[in-house]
């Protein structure tokens, strides 16, 4: 039982934090599954929304092809005209420019160099300068106000980045997006990065179902150029709060390919993300990284916080419980000593005097008997003194029985003080005592102990301020010369005591056995006998206050 | 399994037919309809603006006599635009529980799912992927494959093992960053295959599954039960005098192709 106790409340421990754990880890993965869900969808949102971006800049670049298509790329008015009553205003204020190329051989550069000019703009040279096997110079850019009043004639099939989308473009006869380019219009250092999207425009009757035929028939381009920043500016809605969102060119996510980075994610955090993610968009026929990761207000705004509740709570409750079993588990054990302890007192009251403490008549008997069986195994002697206190009545009588129970308390402690930790005295009465006196070498020994006590009980008492002399009659029986048994030995103490009492109190007298050399012995032992065998010196009625 | 699968795909392919027998009727050409395409390998390719999927959208045009808006965009938002019924239909589309809630399909081939790894991941087997929690898989978002495919993904999406992307291109280039480690690939990717420094680096693992077949996706926001029949009795009617067979054939061997369309 006792090595079972520590192990049930550790069990209940175990057990309830493990349940808490359970719930804990059952609440943390909801949690975090409905915060990836949170995450997940914002980051579908936002690639939606900059997909939808795209597609309307590319409907506005469809109505240009398509009005090109209708008039001729030469109609400069008509794309101005255009480009002013679309009005490329807030709407649509990522868009730097809507420009047209023109896809000039070298064998025409000559003739379209003048014919340039001749339509004013004099300086009018297809850079970079250089001969190359095709051209594709911007021949209008719209609005022409602004940046945008810069010299025409840049060359993009000239630039690998933008050849390659215009390529595209040409193949596929649809929209491509250009990688990263600093804008021709964006001379200062440090510009923000831009995007040229391009559509292909075909002469005039001619087929373009295939990509032979899109090859052969292709006149130009139409494009709109871009700045990132404006771009991401110009989308409808808002980001969810709480994310930090970078787009790079393609999937390279280094520095050099950055395309833009939203003001959250400039800064550095203080801790890694909890969750990150890239996904890769395909605009235009062109890749952007998508790299979005949350910020602590992304989990405080749309996490649960219920995990960290539990756990205090489910730990808390744990601790409790098990407190709780322990107590009960050592509350039983607790009982069972305490249950132990009141028997063995119950027990002791039972075998002892409740006034002195002394062991009781029974108890005493039963020492006795036990002494008796060990006598007669071995052939020992061994002692029975009675003593009775002389007159003790009138202490009683006179002063109360507290005072008298004051006195028996004092005479008790005087006859423990007397014997010899073998021996074992008893209460058997209002003041009777009785010694037990085991492996007595000799009689003498006992009467010794006798008279030992005898002068031990007449030493004054102090009660209530006053000392009392008492004194006592003892009577001594040895085994087995005085009785060979527990009735016999008590008797004959019994008569020695009485004889005592008889002879004049405050002596002691031996049994039947040694009764010739009793009174030598007292005699010898005690020569102040007739002094104080009376109750003249000691009378309890008129007690003598020292 | 195949064969199994393939008769399956007959049967179901002849009975669809005898349906749209019994409503052979032309469809109605009242307005003009709106398709979408998604670049994707062989079924339609943005960069020559060729495909199956463009193949069969012209045979349908030329079959119908209606006028048709085609427009390319992310699969994604074809299925968003489809349940929404702002787009008519869609090409090579497979059904799943929550698409056939909004969407209706004509049948017209059936193909098997396979992942595509790196050699270098060690990954022999299905569960190697799976058992190994930094290896990451790249997808087209809203992309659904074969029973035990989906699973695989799904069971790798909860882990957030998986890269989304919206085309295919980009999951080829990050396998080769090794930014993922594998993706799933289908019968249209394999001339990206082809390319040599995607062979050196890759392996091939078979899902078990039967070939899962795929149609035209028709929204059923967009077209009556009796359009959506008559529609899909054109298709048959492609399949029927192997239409459908001769454009498989302009981009896969013979035998791959009658084993696509159910022959």
């Amino acid at each position: 039982m006792v090595a079972r106790t520590p192990l049930l409340p550790l069990l209940i421990l175990g057990v309830s934090l493990g349940i808490t754990w359970l719930a804990w880890n059952h609440e943390h993965q909801v949690s975090r599954v409905g915060l990836r869900a949170q995450f997940d969808f914002s980051l579908r949102e936002t690639a939606s929304r900059i997909e939808q971006r795209m597609a309307a800049y590319e409907q506005i670049l469809r109505g240009v092809q398509g009005l090109l298509a209708t008039t001729g790329m030469f109609e400069r008015s008509v794309l101005s005209d255009y480009v002013d009553t679309i009005q490329l205003g807030a709407n649509y204020s990522g868009i730097q420019a809507v420009g047209v190329l023109e896809l000039v051989p070298a064998r025409r550069k000559e003739g379209h160099i003048v014919a340039m000019r001749r339509l004013g703009f004099v300086d009018y040279e297809i850079l970079p300068v250089g001969p190359r096997e095709v051209y594709a110079p911007v021949i209008q850019r719209e609005p022409y106000i602004g940046r945008n009043r810069a010299p025409l004639g840049f060359d993009p099939w000239s630039d690998p980045v933008r050849h390659l989308a215009m390529e595209k473009a040409r193949d596929s006869g649809m929209a491509a997006l250009s990688g990263k380019v600093k804008l021709v219009t964006d001379t200062e250092v440090g510009a923000p990065p831009g995007l040229v999207m391009y559509l292909p425009l075909f002469a005039r009757g001619l087929p373009h179902d295939n990509v032979d035929q899109r090859r052969a028939n292709l006149a130009g381009w139409v494009y709109i150029a871009f700045r990132m920043s404006d771009f991401m500016a110009s989308l409808y809605g808002t980001l969810s709060p709480g994310l930090a969102l970078a787009i790079f060119d393609d999937v390279d996510v280094s520095d050099t390919a950055l395309l833009y980075r939203s003001a959250e994610g400039s800064t550095r955090q203080q801790r890694p993300a909890l969750m990150t993610a890239n996904e890769y968009l395909v605009a235009a026929g062109h890749t952007w990284t998508l790299s979005t990761s949350t910020l602590p207000e992304f989990e405080t705004r749309f996490g649960r916080n219920a995990a960290p509740v539990i756990a205090v709570a489910g730990t808390g409750l744990s601790l409790s419980v098990s407190l709780l079993a322990w107590l009960m588990v050592t509350g039983r054990v607790r009982a069972q000593r305490l249950a132990a302890e009141m028997t063995e007192e119950l027990l002791h009251l039972s075998q002892h005097d409740s006034l002195t403490g002394l062991p009781n008549r029974a108890l005493f008997s039963d020492r006795l008997n036990h002494e008796l069986v060990r006598a007669k195994r071995h052939g020992e002697n061994f002692a029975l003194i009675f003593l009775d206190l002389d007159n003790f009545k009138l202490i009683n009588d006179n002063f109360g029985h507290a005072a008298g129970d004051l006195v028996l308390q004092q005479i008790a402690w005087r006859l423990q003080d007397s014997i010899r930790a073998s021996d074992t005295v008893g209460r058997i009465g209002g003041d009777e005592f009785v010694v037990l006196m085991p492996e007595l070498l000799a009689p003498n020994d006992a009467l010794g102990l006798a008279e030992k006590i005898r002068q031990a009980v007449r030493q004054p008492i102090t009660v209530d301020g006053r000392d009392l002399v008492m004194s006592c009659s003892l009577g001594v029986a040895v085994y087995p010369d005085d009785g060979p048994d527990e009735i016999a030995l008590t008797k004959s103490a019994d008569d020695a005591m009485y004889r005592a009492k008889e002879g004049g109190r405050d002596s002691v007298r031996a049994g039947t056995s040694g009764e010739n050399n009793t009174l030598h012995d007292r005699m010898l032992m005690n020569p102040g006998t007739t002094a104080c065998a009376g109750s003249t010196r000691v009378n309890p009625s008129n007690p003598l206050p020292r | 399994m195949i064969q199994v699968a393939t008769r399956i795909f007959h049967a179901l392919l002849l009975l669809l037919g005898s349906l749209g027998v019994a409503h052979a009727a032309t469809p109605s050409c009242s307005r003009v309809f709106t398709v979408a395409l998604h670049d994707h390998g062989l079924l339609y390719s943005a960069d020559t603006d060729t495909g199956i999927d463009k193949d069969v959208v012209n045979e349908l045009v030329r079959r119908s006599g209606c006028k048709f808006t085609v427009t390319m965009m992310p699969r994604a938002r074809i299925w968003q635009l489809i349940e929404s019924g702002a787009l008519d239909f869609s090409l090579s589309g497979i059904s799943d529980v929550d698409r056939s809630k909004f969407a209706a399909f004509a049948w017209y081939f059936s193909n098997k799912y396979y992942l595509l790894v790196r050699k270098d991941s060690e990954v022999h087997t299905l569960a190697d992927f799976s058992g190994n929690n930094k290896l990451q898989l790249g997808v087209i978002r809203s992309f659904r494959y074969s029973e035990s495919a989906n699973q695989f993904v799904d069971r790798l999406q909860a882990a957030d093992r998986l890269s989304q992307a919206s085309g295919l291109a980009p999951l080829y280039q990050t396998l080769m960053l090794n930014r993922i480690q594998g993706m799933i690939i289908e019968p249209f990717d394999y001339p990206s295959l082809e390319e040599k420094k995607i062979r050196e680096h890759t392996a091939i693992i078979e899902f078990s599954d039967p070939a899962v077949p795929h149609g035209l996706i028709m929204s059923k926001k967009a077209l009556s039960l009796d359009e959506q029949a008559k529609w899909r009795a054109l298709v048959q009617g492609m399949h029927s005098d192997g239409t459908l067979r001769h454009i498989f054939e302009k981009y896969f061997q013979p035998a791959l192709a009658a084993a696509m369309v159910g022959y």
